[in-house]
């Protein structure tokens, strides 16, 4: 990303791919809640994510385990060995595409390394 | 060399604005139309004030796609999560699609005829205890309508906008300093400043858009100090560079310790006060004239100094919670004529029992430090509703203005009204009507007890919920037959539970419409689907009840040469009977009133340009003024030279609407004052009400789209870590919060969104079945008679625990 891009024309230009794509208008899907048969964890998809635009943070509100998931800079971020994968945060996503995927759970991290 | 994306997108615009053109002549167009049969046409956002444009997708008559408009100056192709739903706004199950009439306490389905009947004979039996609530969420032309026909047509002023809870102490404000309403910046300035002050104003929660933009900034590399100067921590403080924390109402103490700092630094700017500023404070006798309150008494500077003596930052602190140290701080700021400072406030100074004032000391450290009239440098007041500007304050669908500005106690401006409407002299009233509050408690007091309102309109807004003190301002009217409560909505709400008669309506794009939102910029869309069932437009229901009543012989409906006030001929010179319902989309009504309704922005210099105009434009921001080759200008900053063309060569700056006549504005002395209801023993917090960022006010609309349901389901109250611990409070917990006026049981959240200091409260008003209104206060202030819904006293207690 080249300095004269900021933070928000940076993220325009991610979603507009997107945006040029009808945005549905449909029901929200809901596909969680109930303990999934394998384990899983969520992963916030930067570029569905509307956090720097709209100011959300539904998910880190609504996130039932403590420590499970954080906000840097508006960002929401999933702690990946904290998350049970209990898929409230991907219910409750009110972005246009739901930014939040369910993964299975990998036996390794997923969240990178501090240097 | 052209990119492929860009030439696009220039390809794009041209076939928009080509089809906008030939439908502005009525023309039948389908170049927006793209490959999967989705046409896109522009509209602004139904929801708030900031004004961000979508692009409507639409395919076989629904809306279906939404997506941020990115030829739009205000948003750039971003919108915030209620704007990227507007389209879910339609299509709630339950929407309104037939009238109903109640009948033994039941709301049954009639006929349009039928409902029509009803009012006009509601009308006939009681002609001046007739009334309409109107709102900013009105659009332009539907306001316009309403307004010339209670004031034009029935020779009565009892019309007032929900704006009154919302808006009228910013407008009280601008026009006791500038003698004109609406803010001189506009967001621009939030590009430019270098200090962003907000006032009570959760901008990130409210005004996401616009807050994204300065962020924005941050990350470009720009420097903005951003300052947050609340009563609880949001999501604006974690922002923010400062955070200044101050005791509920103390806000006028804060304002006047900078001014006095200022001064007693000789750190003021002498020279943009001398040429452009004279000194106010209230009358000595605020009865002298109507507008005695409004306008003050003259003071001198030496008298301004005396008044402020007392507001060292020390006395401020003690007021105030607020440290010396960043009175300083924020003193020093306005010192620094280098820098540029905006600021911005909301509902924090509207919604204030001392309102108006707080908006005048706003103003008054601007022009005091001459922060003001260069790009960045801007006392800058946010609107709530997409139209709160635009129809509201435009128009004037208040109990006390005529369009344009004008006032109903001006004889001179009466007359000119009469005669743009081509109504006979003397057809509108002198006598300025009932404001919202009075408005509902005279329809809530029995007729034997000097309840003068029998029937009132409601249209686009729900009072049954944002009215404060709804148990004396709402649900007193249960139990009173002889009262009669008319409701157009779409869905239903609050209010038509006590509804008598209620009409389904039209919303945004399934009817051509306009707005003006906060920053003066007018908008324009066309109607894109059709309304579900036998919904149809406010404005046609409003001419249809004036024919009514033309048809029945009320004389108010005749203009000066007996034809029916709402008479609109096509291009070919022929009368079109818009009051039949198939007929109304036989011509544009909204250009025909926009046309007629535009002849009266000229006197306060408001000027808006042709229909056609905002057709082509994203909006335009007035005094929009044609050029020497025939182009339409906007006018992005007003009173200054380099950019108004209504200020003088040379002047530099010109308050041209002045209140003394002499181009200057006012500095207003104004004290801090103790709120109306302070906590006591009894009940010892503060309670504070408010939005959420999901919510569009109410919820009507935006709990019925499952996505902002789900991510907001419930309403919730706020309250300090520390504070529910010596209570026992679990997070989560159900608790009862208790007022003077009733009580809410509702579950308590510690460290949520919002942080509260000890001792304080906050509940959002979004949701129908809590509504804090049941227990607001909701005392006026004596200028705007805007009720304050930011304080009030409160206990808490555990909701098994007798209270």
């Amino acid at each position: 990303m080249s300095a004269s891009v900021s933070r928000r024309g940076f993220f325009t230009a991610l979603s507009r791919p997107f945006q040029k794509k009808a945005v549905p208008v449909r029901a929200v899907e809901v596909t969680a809640s109930a303990t999934p048969a394998t384990p899983r964890t969520a992963i916030i998809q930067g570029r569905f994510c509307i956090a720097l635009t709209s100011f959300c943070s539904v998910c880190v509100e609504r996130c039932p385990v403590s420590g499970a998931m954080t906000k840097d800079r508006g960002m929401p971020m999933v702690v990946a060995d904290v998350c049970t994968g209990c898929g409230v945060c991907h219910d409750v996503c009110p972005a246009p595409r739901n930014a939040v995927l369910m993964l299975p759970r990998r036996p390794t991290t997923l969240t990178p390394q501090p240097a | 060399m052209i990119q492929r994306r860009d030439f696009n997108r220039m390809a794009a615009l041209a076939a928009a604005s080509a089809a906008a053109q030939a439908r502005a002549q009525n023309a039948p167009s389908a170049a927006a139309a793209s490959n999967d049969g989705i046409a896109w046409d522009k509209a602004p956002c139904r929801f708030c004030g900031t004004g961000c444009h979508v692009r409507v997708g639409v395919k076989n008559g629904r809306v279906v796609a939404i997506e941020g408009d990115q030829l739009a100056e205000v948003n750039k192709g971003l919108l915030c999560v209620k704007g990227y739903h507007v389209g879910l706004a339609l299509y709630g199950k339950d929407r309104l699609t037939q009238p109903l009439l109640r009948r033994n306490g039941v709301l049954e389905p009639i006929s349009w005829e039928e409902a029509i009947e009803t009012i006009s004979q509601k009308i006939l039996a009681t002609p001046d205890q007739f009334a309409i609530y109107g709102s900013g969420q009105w659009t332009i032309p539907e306001g316009y309508a309403a307004n010339k026909f209670i004031k034009g047509g029935l020779g009565s002023n009892h019309i007032d906008p929900n704006a009154r809870l919302c808006m009228a102490s910013a407008v009280t404000g601008f026009l006791s300093v500038y003698g004109v309403d609406e803010p001189a910046g506009c967001y621009d300035d939030l590009d430019k400043c270098d200090v962003l002050i907000m006032w009570g104003n959760n901008m990130a929660e409210m005004h996401p858009v616009l807050f994204s933009r300065v962020i924005d900034r941050r990350t470009r590399g720009e420097k903005v100090t951003l300052i947050d100067i609340g009563t609880r921590r949001t999501r604006t403080t974690d922002f923010s560079d400062h955070y200044l924390e101050f005791r509920p109402h103390s806000d006028l103490a804060i304002m006047n310790g900078i001014a006095h700092l200022l001064i007693k630094k000789n750190a003021f700017d002498p020279k943009f006060v001398e040429k452009f500023c004279n000194f106010r404070q209230a009358p000595k006798d605020p009865n002298a004239t109507p507008t005695a309150p409004l306008l003050g008494d003259a003071m001198s500077f030496d008298d301004y100094k005396a008044a402020l003596e007392p507001y060292t930052p020390e006395h401020v602190e003690k007021l105030s919670g607020v440290p010396a140290e960043k009175i300083r701080v924020l003193a020093d700021l306005f010192a620094n004529k280098d820098l540029r400072i905006t600021s911005t406030w909301c509902m924090g100074f509207n919604q204030h029992s001392r309102g108006t004032n707080a908006n005048r000391l706003c103003h008054g450290i601007h022009l005091l430090s001459g922060h003001f009239g260069r790009p960045g440098d801007a006392p800058t007041s946010l609107t709530g509703q997409p139209s709160a500007c635009g129809t509201a304050r435009e128009v004037g669908t208040m109990c006390h203005f005529l369009p344009g500005g004008r006032l109903i106690l001006n004889p001179e401006h009466r007359k000119e009204t009469e005669k743009l409407w081509n109504v006979p002299e003397g057809r509108i009233s002198p006598k300025i009507g009932h404001h919202t509050v009075l408005m509902w408690e005279k329809f809530c007091t029995p007729a034997d007890k000097g309840g003068d309102i029998q029937t009132l309109w409601v249209q686009v807004t729900n009072p049954g919920q944002s009215l404060p003190n709804l148990h004396k301002l709402f649900k007193a009217k249960a139990g009173q037959p002889d009262k009669f409560l008319i409701v157009s909505d779409v869905y239903r709400t609050a209010t038509t539970e006590l509804a008598d008669l209620v009409l389904p309506s039209a919303m945004w794009v399934e009817k051509n419409g306009m707005y003006g939102n906060s920053e003066r910029r007018t908008q324009q869309w066309f109607r894109m689907v059709k309304p579900p069932g036998e919904a149809r437009d406010d404005a046609w229901q409003m001419i249809a009840v004036a024919r009514r009543l033309h048809d029945l012989g009320h004389p108010g409906m005749k203009d000066k040469n007996g034809r029916f006030l709402f008479t609109f001929k096509n291009d070919q010179g022929e009368e079109v009977p818009v009051w039949e319902w198939p007929r109304y989309y036989d011509l544009n009504v909204d250009k025909v009133l926009f046309e007629e309704y535009r002849l009266f922005s000229r006197y306060k210099h408001k000027d808006l340009a042709p229909y056609e105009e905002y057709v082509k434009a994203r909006g335009l921001r007035w005094p929009v003024v044609q050029q020497q080759d025939g182009t339409w200008r906007e006018t992005k900053f007003r009173f200054s030279e380099f950019d108004d063309p209504y200020v003088k060569k040379g002047a530099e700056i010109q308050f041209y609407h002045s209140v003394t006549k002499d181009d200057k504005a006012l500095i207003w002395f104004a004290p801090a004052e103790k709120a109306a209801e302070e906590p006591d023993a009894e009940f010892p917090f503060w309670l504070c009400t408010g939005r959420v960022l999901e919510h569009w006010h109410t919820g009507s609309m935006t709990r019925r789209i499952p996505q902002l349901h789900a991510a907001m389901p419930h309403s919730y109250v706020e309250m300090h870590p520390e504070d529910a611990r010596e209570h026992g409070f679990a997070n989560g917990e159900s608790i009862v919060v208790k007022t003077r006026r009733g009580e809410l049981k509702l579950p308590v959240w510690i460290d949520g969104r919002g942080h509260p200091p000890r001792g304080s409260l906050f509940i959002p008003f979004f949701d129908e079945r809590l509504m804090c209104n049941d227990i607001t206060l909701g005392d006026v202030d004596p200028i705007s008679k805007e009720p304050d819904y930011k304080k009030c006293a409160a206990t808490v207690a555990r909701a098994t625990a007798a209270l």
